[in-house]
């Protein structure tokens, strides 16, 4: 790994880490909607069903708002601008961005995990190991979303519109919410497009089936692809010349 | 400071840029010497700014060459420029430290102890040693211009292109960052400076008039005041005197 990744990714851990109010609400909201869902569902066993998509769906959530606007900052306060002019290359950049905030969405993911498990009492089969692979893994994947959009919005408010647009679909037809085999067949051809419905699908055979890493190829190969895809969209759209 | 080329520290030929369809520059041509300030002097939609983007590489021009310490602008040369854009572009949650730190590894100072000997230097020359650990945005504009001074020099680059360093500075401040300038061309750096003020245009060794995306005269203060054919014309007379040469030229 290069010198100027590591570089990149602890300056965003150290500005994470200065920004206090902002590190709260990482660890505090997903704790809050975790809490609303909990005592909001009738019947325990929907909890089971639901809390592994949560888990999911809010890594996703919170990698592409995260990345996006911190991006579009770096942009914006022309600090983009100025490591473009210096000897880091474009890969260096976008993988200094992955490495600092996949650490944040390790952190919580433990943190929502532990919650989930011993607060909500949801019931819980497979390894926390896998479970946390599994979840960079959709972290990799939100990272790269949120800097390859952020190069779409002018400013902050545009790059909030993109969530209704890009993120929000996803929660609805990922399976987070109804099974996507109970959905119309056109919009389970959608789902079956986008990388969340893998995501969830993935994490619902790691938690409630006990199944293991080696048996849901078909999702990892899915979000892998997408994660490589995004990742190479983003570090294109990075141009050196483009001003 | 790093090595570099013995000819001209940058060479411009024929170099023409375009936004869409507005013509930034147009045939622009310049040649500026090693080891002196350079100022690009002109009013506010001159081209100097987009001339500096495309000395350091952040835009690629249409037609024309480009040599920066005689290689074509890329990452490759990047560790050999220092620039300072003219927002002060640093990380406002971080300190003062930590932002000339970040830009002394990016600029591959690898060794511990030579870094934060070079970032207690170049801090300290800014005169912020005392405020470094005041998170950025807490400082004032002056104080911000002076830790961006201090990002785009702490890597002792032979070449350095400033754009409008001296903006929203008070007299006092932009005296001192003159100070700095002036030491460090006697150290051997080469400085591009873009301005809109004449107060710039003094200090400076030698100076591009700049208009509509051309160079409208070139030479040192002197030559271009005695140029104006005055015996007490200011900087601000000569530049006038070359607009109106240029608009008689464009009537004719």
């Amino acid at each position: 790994m290069s010198a100027s990744i590591l570089t990149i990714a602890s300056r965003i851990i150290n500005q994470l880490i200065r920004d206090r109010r902002t590190l709260i609400l990482i660890i505090v909201v997903p704790l809050v909607i975790a809490s609303l869902v909990g005592v909001s569902v009738p019947d325990k066993r929907i909890l089971d069903y639901t809390a592994p998509a949560i888990l999911a769906v809010l890594i996703l959530f919170f990698g592409f708002l995260l990345t996006g606007i911190s991006f579009l900052r770096e942009r914006s306060q022309g600090t983009l601008e100025r490591l473009m002019a210096s000897p880091v290359s474009r890969l260096d950049i976008v993988g200094g961005y992955l490495l600092g905030f996949l650490l944040f969405a390790v952190l919580q993911t433990m943190v929502l995990f532990f919650y989930l498990i011993y607060v909500l009492n949801v019931n819980f089969y497979g390894d926390l190991w896998q479970i946390i692979v599994f979840q960079v893994l959709i972290g990799i994947g939100a990272v790269c979303m949120g800097t390859f959009f952020s190069v779409l919005a002018k400013n902050e408010f545009q790059m909030v519109q993109f969530i209704p647009m890009i993120i929000v679909p996803q929660m609805f037809l990922c399976g987070l919410l109804w099974p996507v085999e109970q959905m119309p067949e056109y919009l389970q051809w959608l789902a079956n497009v986008l990388p969340m419905t893998y995501g969830v699908s993935g994490i619902r055979a790691l938690m409630l089936q006990g199944q293991s890493l080696l048996e849901i190829g078909k999702e990892i190969g899915v979000l892998a692809a997408y994660a490589v895809g995004l990742l190479i969209l983003a570090a294109v759209t990075l141009r050196r010349g483009s001003g | 400071m790093p090595e570099s080329s013995s000819g001209p520290a940058v060479e411009v030929n024929k170099l023409s840029f375009a936004y869409g369809r507005q013509q930034v520059l147009d045939e622009f041509s310049l040649e500026v010497p090693g080891g002196i300030s350079f100022g690009l002097l002109g009013p506010n939609g001159a081209g100097k700014t987009t001339l500096i983007r495309l000395l350091v590489g952040l835009l690629k021009a249409k037609a024309g060459t480009i040599l920066t310490l005689g290689r074509k602008p890329s990452p490759k040369i990047a560790h050999l420029i220092g620039y300072m854009p003219q927002l002060p572009s640093l990380y406002g949650e971080l300190s003062v430290i930590q932002n000339v730190e970040f830009f002394a590894r990016i600029y591959r100072l690898r060794d511990r102890k030579q870094r934060a000997q070079r970032v207690e230097k170049v801090i300290r020359l800014v005169d912020l040693w005392e405020d470094r650990n005041k998170s950025v945005m807490s400082l004032s504009g002056g104080m911000k211009q002076r830790a961006s001074l201090a990002c785009a020099i702490v890597h002792n680059p032979p070449l350095l292109f400033l754009d409008e360093p001296t903006v929203g500075l008070d007299p006092e401040l932009r005296v001192t960052f003159w100070e700095y300038f002036s030491a460090l061309t006697r150290q051997g750096a080469t400085l591009i400076i873009s301005s809109h003020t004449m107060d710039d245009a003094a200090h400076c060794d030698r100076l591009a008039f700049m208009r509509d995306g051309r160079v409208i005269a070139l030479g040192s203060p002197d030559e271009l005041r005695q140029a104006a054919g005055r015996a007490q014309a200011t900087l601000e007379d000569a530049f006038l005197h070359f607009v109106r040469r240029e608009e008689k030229k464009d009537v004719g």
